[in-house]
């Protein structure tokens, strides 16, 4: 018979289940790791070197099947002809919204999750975020600050690689990089007119990213095919199915199980513990029991909170661990779809080689410093140069051998600046179960309420502005500015709904991502953020976790669990 | 050099065990197969000779293959079958028809029978209407989106769409034309552009 007792259980394979994994075995626990998707084997189920020519529609993906079946997914860039299988299938993940208030939930249920799938952009929070909420008196203090995290970035960014440049800002915080990846020629024109004209305030860097410019770890460098969203076999980007996951396995002490979707936690109510977790084989349909003294919820922000809101107790009748009512609420996302972009004049006679994983990057400069007088926090800005492409030809009416050739060249190059906005955290952005609507394994789905507001508009719309600006002080011509309705859940940054703090009254997890409630439970991905920060948050999800594994081994070794 | 020796060099640079050539010898595999075409389905052997000629006259053959040679027909035919709703496969076919009927108000025979110069002159008329329908677009009034208007409706649009998609995402115009790598292997973000060059394989 199967083992079904473990000294840990992780929910999730993804960017922070990859990572518990890993710290949870390498620190001797026999873990069980749950993912509701299949198995994920690079050699067989990676993508990123198919042709153009070898798929049937050239890229133009199948439109009618991702109607069909993908409504949804199909809506996300990353959602290609080639790689539409890393995400789910939206027939059989229903969710529902409020008329009028449309949520994107973008979803990838496979081993590794959405890590196969992300942006890889890597940025530390400093205490300018951590201290947002406190100093604005707006929802709960965070119970960290930067100091508390600094060495899991540390040790987080040492594992898993990332290339970038230093620039010593203290609303950015330096890492540990690798060398970084080269800018092209207009991007090196922006970031020189942006030193002349801001002065250090606003700065164009090459992005941070989680994909190696050497050989690290036994991972080789990145050799520039560039759909990192289509898988690695080189394993030169991040992700726990290329990394984590792997380390886990070294250890002998992993339980990987795919297929198993997560029902609801057991609560034991004499102990106050979670007692086990109640399981569906999603292809056999068998409900199955496996039990543990420690458990993590890595299964997504979303997820993580369903998973709670459909355990409830006569003890918590409002959801698992939610003696705080939070538990669900204060859901964030970033605000992005403002920018602007221009052609960059000068370099006609230059192209690139190879495609770059990578964008530029211009650090937050609103209230850094000065106060911005329409909105509280700010923006990051990711900032890319591209030369037009054959595709530019379509909408011109010239045809025959002169057309040819010269579409065939690289055309002007065009920047442009879109921006990434912090959202702010709000009670009344929340999700619910949704007693009517149930997945295809009978589990009930979610109703999502969440909308952006008065701040977060205002972020966007000076995303447009400052962009718009800062081309024309580069010397851009056609600028066009631009801010488009983007819904929430569209950068899929999704976070909050079971924030961190120091009153249980107000918080659902301690300063160690701990239930205040529930002693053996952690929680560790997206769901634990306190505030949004403007950055892409993986990386601190990562830290956070790597931190709790330490933390929660500690305490389960000293029998506080 | 080929893809399958790129892949083999960058396995030597990394200490990952398993990357060796039986991999990507199996990845081939898998993906072998994946471009090829079945008989038309939708396009008539007329259709079929008047697609394929407006084509090779937008994108035709010079020292690289042109967009006949490359089977652009076949692609088209593809999306006319499996990719447009039925809508779209409507307005395309009638544009198509529209080809016909103009050649003949004009020179009194069909598409394909017509002299070159006057193939050239339908598409230049096309391509003025193609270009009014653009500009009927970015004078309404529209949202303030980092997008252009594109003319998504009109026949010569989506027929330079798809001849062009077909024609540079094929094997010879994305390597031959393009100059284009699967796996370049580097990152140079600044290279003088070289004068148009032949194919760099045999």
């Amino acid at each position: 018979m199967a083992q079904t007792k473990f000294d840990a259980i992780v929910v999730g394979s993804g960017m922070t289940g990859g990572w518990a994994a890993k710290e949870l075995t390498e620190k001797g626990l026999r873990t069980l790791v749950l993912e509701a998707g299949r198995p994920i084997v690079p050699e067989k189920d990676y993508v990123e070197h198919v042709a153009p020519w070898e798929m049937p529609f050239r890229g133009k993906r199948d439109r009618r099947k991702l109607l069909q079946d993908q409504p949804i997914q199909s809506l996300c860039y990353a959602c290609e002809e080639t790689n539409a299988q890393f995400f789910v299938k939206d027939t059989e993940n229903p969710y529902t919204t409020e008329p009028g208030k449309p949520f994107r939930w973008i979803r990838g249920r496979q081993v590794g999750g959405r890590s196969i799938l992300w942006g890889r952009q890597c940025y530390r929070w400093s205490d300018l975020d951590f201290m947002a909420n406190l100093r604005e008196g707006i929802a709960i203090d965070w119970p960290i600050r930067y100091a508390d995290l600094a060495p899991w970035y540390d040790y987080v960014e040492e594992f898993i690689g990332i290339s970038g440049e230093s620039l010593g800002l203290e609303q950015l915080p330096d890492g540990k990089f690798l060398p970084p990846m080269p800018m092209n020629c207009a991007e090196i024109a922006v970031q020189q007119a942006m030193a002349k004209h801001f002065r250090g305030q606003r700065v164009l860097t090459i992005g941070r990213v989680a994909v190696l410019t050497q050989t690290h770890r036994g991972r080789a460098a990145c050799h520039y095919c560039g759909p990192c969203h289509r898988g690695c076999i080189t394993l030169s980007y991040f992700s726990s199915v290329n990394a984590t996951l792997p380390a886990a396995e070294k250890t002998g002490r992993l339980t990987l199980r795919p297929f198993s979707t997560v029902h609801s936690l057991i609560f034991d109510s004499n102990t106050r513990r979670i007692a086990g977790v109640r399981v569906i084989d999603s292809q056999t349909r068998a409900m199955l029991e496996f039990h543990a003294p420690l458990f993590l919820l890595c299964a997504s922000t979303l997820e993580s909170a369903r998973i709670l809101l459909n355990s409830a107790t006569t003890e918590f009748p409002d959801g698992l661990a939610n003696s705080s009512g939070e538990l669900g609420h204060n859901l964030m996302d970033h605000i992005k779809g403002g920018g602007a972009k221009g052609i960059i004049p000068g370099y006609e006679n230059r192209r690139s080689f190879g495609n770059r994983p990578n964008i530029a990057y211009m650090p937050r400069f609103r209230n850094v410093k000065e106060k911005h007088p329409g909105f509280v926090r700010g923006y990051g800005l990711q900032g890319e140069a591209e030369q037009e492409g054959w595709d530019r030809g379509v909408i011109s009416p010239a045809f025959g051998a002169d057309f040819k050739n010269a579409i065939s060249r690289p055309g002007p190059w065009d920047f442009t600046f879109s921006g990434y906005g912090e959202c702010l955290p709000n009670h009344n952005n929340f999700v619910e179960i949704d007693k009517n609507t149930v997945d295809a394994w009978g589990i009930p789905s979610l109703k999502i309420h969440c909308a952006f507001g008065e701040n977060e508009f205002a972020i966007r719309k000076d995303m447009a502005i400052a962009g718009a600006e800062m081309l024309s002080a580069a010397g851009a011509i056609s600028i066009q500015p631009f801010q488009d309705d983007d819904p929430p859940g569209f950068s899929v940054h999704e976070m909050g709904t079971a924030r961190m703090g120091r009153d249980p009254k107000t918080s659902v997890l301690n300063a160690w991502n701990q239930s205040h409630d529930i002693k053996n439970l952690f929680i560790t991905d997206g769901s634990c953020m306190t505030s949004s920060g403007c950055v892409n948050p993986s990386l601190t999800y990562m830290a956070l976790t790597a931190r709790a594994c330490d933390y929660a081994v500690d305490q389960l070794k000293r029998g506080e669990l | 050099m080929d893809r399958r020796e790129v892949l083999k060099l960058l396995a030597v640079t990394s200490a990952f065990p398993a990357m060796p050539a039986e991999w990507v010898a199996a990845f081939r595999t898998i993906h072998a197969g994946l471009g090829s075409t079945p008989a038309l389905r939708i396009l008539t052997p007329h259709q079929d000779a008047t697609v394929t000629a407006m084509a090779e006259l937008i994108l035709p053959q010079t020292d690289t293959p042109g967009a006949k040679a490359v089977r652009v027909n076949e692609f088209i035919d593809r999306i006319a079958a499996e990719w447009y709703s039925d809508e779209d496969r409507a307005r395309f076919l009638a544009g198509l028809a529209g080809v016909d009927e103009r050649s003949q108000s004009l020179f009194k025979k069909d598409f394909v029978d017509a002299s070159p110069e006057q193939q050239s002159e339908i598409l230049r008329a096309l391509g003025e209407e193609m270009a009014q329908a653009t500009q009927a677009l970015a004078d309404a009034p529209r949202g303030y989106r980092g997008t252009d208007p594109e003319p998504d409706d009109n026949f010569y649009f989506m027929f330079r769409q798809l001849t062009l998609t077909g024609y540079f995402t094929s094997e010879a115009g994305f390597t031959q034309q393009l100059h284009e790598e699967i796996i370049p292997g580097r990152f140079d973000g600044c290279v003088p552009i070289e004068p148009p060059t032949p194919s760099r394989s045999s």
